[in-house]
């Protein structure tokens, strides 16, 4: 069963397109097959996030049109074979394919891959309504901000509406520091008001501009990040698997700690 | 009176979108007679609500909002007025109302087009003629019964309703809900709630947890103190000579019932 999977957010730059470079490669790593869509015509960004520009012979344009074959337009992946990237047109934008047009493209994917990972552009419009067509599951990205919460919320309702129900939520760019002084919204606050299960939480890591200019995902970094693990998490999740949540909120080493720490595997 | 004082400045007469609820503004449910009609709000109606995407995403909020209580196989009658539907969307909302197991059997109408696509997709029809002028009726209608929704009201969703709604779930910043009676959120009420809108000011809003971007009830209209709650109890908004205010819920009965003469 191929699992149909799209990224939203409704507001842009929350981290939609690193979400979904990252979970494609960490998914690959556990041994899958996986297929990222780029949906962000006119605006593509996928392939650079990747590494994979220098690449890009035929774009999913060309294969609507009937200019080339889909296997042709699909750029593999040289550091893991399991992924494949079918990029989007530059040169148009979101009117350029219909609804209708992705779901074809989706279901020829379907059956050759485990995971089709769809990158949804920002707004609710036309690149929206492609993105999610052919999609059976979303997950939902936001940073603890009450406009990308409010936006998050509306997605949420506009894929309610869709029939797709199967929905998980990313707290992206989460800084422990500034929410245990309430400065910032906790995890909790976000789910209180968009109420869908939470899959992940990836807190703000400056590796992630080194490796978006680099293109390199971060979860193939030699010394792992704590948000190139929190994106590993997430994909064994996905994949069925129980991670525990990665502890943001360390409690100082101390004497007393360590002898509560000590106590508790005693007991 | 005991109770919360929402800010008097802001009891203001707001041009509110007077009478804009007409009983056929949304997509609708209503059981008479054992059958039960799902009415789809007249061509002219207010343009918010008469695109086929919002009469279709007010379908499925309707269905998904009452999901327990669909009985499965229930014929449905599709009263679609004067509103041009063709095969492929019929097809929709008979695909939307299986999805709950709801059979979708006769349909209704005033046009002559959406008579043959129903005729033609093996549905029985029903023409109607409309009465000119009819739509223009006083504001003195009877509340239809009220709607009853479990879902969460999420930002740019908006449930309007000719009687009282009843959420069971949260309405977020950003929802709207609109109801000529009153308003029972059984959560949070984050968004917007509007109660009595045809005029009523003797309509009520009531939540678990109220904590509105702005209250309206009948042409009143308020917004929350801005001061953190630090207790949550239920309350309820009603409408004072000095505007909206807000009282527990549990003191509510007794208060009315002590400042009557």
């Amino acid at each position: 069963m191929t699992r149909i999977i799209v990224t939203t957010s409704g507001k842009g730059g929350v981290g939609k397109t690193t979400t979904t470079a990252n979970l494609g490669m960490a998914l690959a790593r556990l041994g899958r097959k996986v297929a990222l869509v780029d949906a962000d015509f006119g605006l593509r960004n996928l392939d650079l996030l990747l590494g994979l520009e220098n690449r890009i012979v035929y774009t999913a344009l060309e294969v609507l049109a009937g200019e080339c074959r889909l296997e042709q337009a699909l750029v593999k992946d040289k550091r893991e074979p399991g992924l494949v990237l079918l990029p989007a047109a530059q040169n148009r934008n979101k009117e350029a394919v219909s609804p209708d047009q992705i779901q074809e493209l989706v279901s020829a994917l379907t059956d050759l891959y485990d995971y089709i990972v769809i990158d949804c552009p920002a707004g609710i419009e036309m690149g929206f309504k492609n993105a999610i067509a052919g999609a059976k599951e979303a997950l939902i990205v936001t940073t603890p901000e009450i406009a990308a919460v409010r936006d998050a919320d509306r997605v949420v309702g506009l894929l309610e509406a869709q029939g797709i129900k199967n929905i998980h939520l990313i707290v992206n760019r989460l800084r422990p520091t500034m929410v245990q002084v309430n400065d910032m919204m906790s995890v909790q606050d976000v789910q209180e008001i968009l109420a869908i299960p939470l899959i992940g939480v990836v807190p703000e890591d400056e590796r992630v501009i080194v490796s978006t200019n680099r293109g390199e995902p971060l979860v193939l970094a030699e010394s792992p990040s704590l948000a190139g693990k929190a994106f590993d998490n997430i994909a064994r999740r996905l994949e069925g698997q129980t991670v525990e949540f990665i502890d943001l909120y360390p409690t100082p080493d101390n004497f007393l700690s360590r002898l509560r720490k000590l106590l508790s595997s005693i007991i | 009176m005991n109770s919360d004082f929402i800010l008097p400045d802001t009891v203001s007469p707001i041009a509110l979108p007077a009478n804009e609820v007409n009983s056929n503004s949304q997509v609708r449910f209503k059981s008479e007679e054992g059958r039960l009609m799902l009415i789809l709000p007249a061509e002219a109606a207010p343009p918010s609500t008469s695109s086929w995407s919002d009469i279709w995403q007010q379908l499925k909020q309707r269905l998904n909002g009452g999901d327990r209580f669909w009985q499965p196989n229930t014929t449905v009658d599709l009263i679609a007025s004067d509103r041009l539907l063709d095969g492929r969307q019929l097809q929709a909302i008979a695909d939307a109302l299986a999805e709950v197991q709801l059979l979708l059997k006769r349909v209704s109408t005033s046009r002559r087009q959406t008579a043959v696509a129903a005729a033609t997709a093996g549905y029985s029809v029903e023409q109607t003629y409309v009465a000119p002028n009819q739509t223009l009726t006083s504001s003195s209608v009877p509340l239809a019964e009220p709607l009853y929704l479990q879902m969460t009201v999420r930002s740019g969703i908006e449930i309007r309703h000719s009687g009282t709604v009843i959420v069971l779930g949260d309405l977020n910043p950003g929802g709207i809900v609109v109801a000529n009676g009153d308003i029972l959120i059984w959560g949070r009420l984050r968004g917007v709630a509007h109660a009595g809108a045809d005029g009523n000011s003797k309509c009520l809003i009531m939540a678990l947890h109220m904590e509105p971007t702005q209250l309206r009830i009948a042409d009143y209209v308020a917004r929350a103190p801005t001061t953190q709650l630090t207790q949550v109890y239920p309350e309820i908004a009603h409408v004072t000579p000095e505007g909206i205010r807000i009282s527990i819920a549990a003191d509510f009965s007794k208060s009315q019932f002590l400042s009557q003469p």
